[in-house]
């Protein structure tokens, strides 16, 4: 250092003090070493001791405030129901089924529960429950087409009337008016294809029927005339690949009308043409009509 | 509210350190004091840092259980023959229109002769005040008087950076720090020698094991202090290499029948040294332990006049000569410095209120540690303001987090 240098320096760099080490990293000794250890120890102790404090008076403070932030203030009674359905199901049967409001305002109710139980019911495929402030509960539902009905009989009962959608479903129809079921074939099938649900309330959906309901959507659409006249519809594996597989239609004017489980608007076209015949159309009464061949129709009329 | 404060002589032979409690009207009461035997050391120097560390570690941490307490801070002695004091000098002319002194012009004094650099690798361990002077008069305390010129001066002791390092870091590595380094020699003349035996002017020579210290006083005020690098350790060792016995014997031989003068009644007698396996039991005469005692005795305080020389004057030392210090027990010492040095000697005496079990002229050191640190040594006008030392700041340290080292 040169002596300009070390005039400079102010007097106070020049004592002790500047040697003093700030810290020691190592203990060189057992006795530094425990002091150490018991000084760090203290210190997550009274660190534990205070982050678990801060912590339970952090949970004590926000218990009270759990839940949903209520933005609305104090809402008014229910005053209406505005219930939407896309079948049978009207605003009778909701109020049948939902109970007495008893004055209870749009935020007493838990919308989310009543769209779901109302989606348990099997005439339902979808529901949709909202509330229009300030005491307005919408209701808007989406239901199943019946396309077959389905006559059971049980010893406890009697005669039971049970509908079938186009996606299988066996449900009570609810609400529906006699015309609109009268019209309506019924199903037949063994007791044996059907099977109780878990409950013992109802019936597993019958995954056959998928195929069915297009004959029975084309017929009713482009061959009305033919549509009207079905009475009972069964099926023998009506399945695409089945060679042997069959749709089997009983009407007033044809006992036995079988079809093959695809291509269902070609064979009608068929059976249309076949009608065109004079022995045909003026026939009171045909024993079978077989559709379910490609190139040919076997006919039989008594 | 009662203070604790600590105090630790890391001495050539043993490790002291020493807790007290500070009360409300400034005395101290010693709670927790321990003793270890100390291998790392040699002449005051440390030579084996973890075997220093070990026994002034252990020494603090018995102390500390002792007391039930712990410190934070120490005072800490230093020694050593590397130790070299040096008077600084400083002046300033009085600031104020009225000629009135103030504390900044003695400040401003202070500065002047504390600027004085040491030497490339050395360090000022110790600035000990000496008499302030108003315009050539020496003043107790100038602030408020009227003159033209202050003069200051300072014993300052400046020792090796390295010695010191290493005194320093074996406290630090215990997670202490060091409140003040004070030389051994100012330390246990503080509490051998009163304000009074100052002010009529007083030697105090502290023999230790490794080194021995000495400081001179002149009209209460130090004006000569220095470490001898020979002790007690050298008459053991001298009586080992003397009557060739191995040196456990010879400090035995010393510690019963050292003499610092031949006794001719005695003298004739022969000690008879029983079990050493490599030379068998074996006597030795007294007189042969008497001769290489005195010799070694007689040349330590000729070291000491002769360092002196010019300042052993009879006016200025109406106190006489203290010896003190664990050497200074050998019977007869007094009366062989009196007749080298030409002076009144004799052993110290401890202040009444101190124990017989701590009242022991080895523990004059450690002792005059805490003595001195109570003292106010800042200057008139000016009060030394202690920073509280911050939780987090003992939290690094504990763990070693600081970036200085």
């Amino acid at each position: 250092m040169t002596k300009k240098n070390l005039n400079k320096r102010n007097f106070s760099d020049n004592t002790w003090k500047k040697l003093a080490p700030k810290s020691s990293r190592k203990p060189a000794s057992t006795a530094a070493f425990k002091k150490r250890l018991v000084f760090i120890s203290k210190f997550f102790a009274l660190a534990s001791i205070l982050i678990l404090v801060g912590l339970i008076s952090w949970f004590l403070n926000h218990k009270s405030n759990v839940g949903p932030i209520d933005l609305t203030g104090p809402s008014m009674p229910v005053s209406g129901i505005e219930f939407q359905s896309d079948g049978s199901l009207n605003e009778k049967w909701f109020n049948n089924w939902f109970g007495p409001l008893r004055n209870r305002t749009l935020m007493d109710l838990d919308i989310a529960m009543i769209q779901e139980e109302l989606m348990l019911e099997p005439q339902i495929i979808f529901a949709r429950v909202s509330r229009e402030f300030p005491s307005k509960l919408l209701v808007n539902i989406t239901e199943r087409k019946p396309i077959l009905r389905l006559c059971l009989r049980s010893e406890s009962k009697g005669e039971e009337i049970w509908l079938v959608s186009k996606e299988g479903n066996i449900y009570k129809g609810q609400c529906y008016g006699r015309s609109s079921l009268q019209h309506l074939p019924y199903l037949d099938l063994k007791a044996s294809t059907l099977k109780f649900t878990s409950n013992k309330k109802g019936f597993e959906p019958l995954g056959d029927i998928s195929l069915v309901a297009p004959l029975l959507e084309v017929a009713k659409k482009k061959f009305p005339s033919f549509y009207t006249d079905w009475q009972i519809v069964s099926y023998n594996r009506p399945n695409d690949n089945d060679p042997g597989a069959y749709i089997k239609i009983k009407s007033r004017k044809i006992k036995n009308l079988r079809f093959a489980p695809h291509s269902y608007e070609k064979q009608l076209k068929k059976l249309k043409y076949l009608f065109s015949e004079p022995k045909f159309y003026q026939s009171e009464t045909i024993e079978r009509i077989d559709l379910s061949h490609d190139r040919s129709v076997f006919a039989k009329i008594i | 509210m009662s203070k604790i404060i600590g105090a630790v002589e890391i001495g050539t032979s043993k490790a002291k350190a020493l807790i007290g409690e500070v009360t409300a009207n400034s005395s101290v009461h010693v709670v927790g004091m321990a003793t270890r035997l100390n291998d790392g050391m040699r002449k005051g120097e440390i030579v084996d840092f973890r075997k220093a560390a070990q026994a002034v570690h252990s020494a603090l941490a018995d102390a500390e259980k002792m007391s039930g307490t712990t410190v934070d801070e120490v005072y800490l002695a230093q020694t050593g023959s590397h130790l070299r004091g040096r008077m600084l000098r400083g002046s300033s002319s009085v600031s104020s229109s009225d000629n009135r002194v103030s504390a900044s012009d003695l400040q401003r004094a202070s500065e002047e002769a504390k600027r004085r650099q040491s030497e490339e690798d050395r360090t000022f361990v110790h600035h000990i005040r000496t008499p302030i002077l108003l315009d050539g008069r020496v003043v107790q305390d100038p602030v408020g008087m009227i003159g033209s010129k202050v003069d200051l001066g300072y014993w300052s002791v400046d020792g090796d950076d390295q010695a010191i390092k290493q005194a320093l870091h074996v406290i630090s590595n215990y997670s202490l720090d060091v409140k003040d380094l004070i030389i051994s020699s100012i330390a246990s003349s503080t509490m051998m020698a009163g304000p009074d035996l100052r002010r009529a002017g007083t030697l105090v020579i502290d023999m230790g094991a490794g080194v021995t210290d000495f400081a001179l006083y002149r009209q209460g005020f130090v004006a000569y202090t220095g470490v001898i690098p020979v002790g007690g350790d050298h008459l053991t060792g001298d009586l080992s290499m003397g009557l060739r016995i191995l040196e456990p014997y010879a400090e035995n031989l010393k510690i019963e029948h050292g003499k610092a003068f031949a006794d001719p009644i005695n003298d004739s007698d022969d000690v008879w040294i029983i079990g050493n396996k490599t030379i068998g039991d074996r006597s030795v005469p007294r007189k042969a332990i008497t001769d290489i005692i005195h010799v070694r005795i007689v040349e330590l305080f000729e070291i000491i006049s002769k360092e002196l020389e010019g300042l052993l004057d009879p006016d200025e030392l109406k106190g006489g000569v203290l010896l003190t210090g664990g050497a200074s027990k050998l019977p007869g010492i007094e009366q062989v410095a009196s007749k080298v040095l030409g002076f009144t000697v004799r052993k110290a005496n401890f202040p009444n209120g101190i124990s017989n079990d701590l009242a022991q002229p080895e523990n004059a050191t450690v002792l005059g540690l805490l003595h001195y640190g109570l003292e106010d040594h800042s200057l008139p006008g000016k009060r030394n303001e202690e920073p509280e030392s911050s939780f987090m700041g003992k939290f690094k340290k504990m763990v070693g987090l600081s970036s200085e080292l």
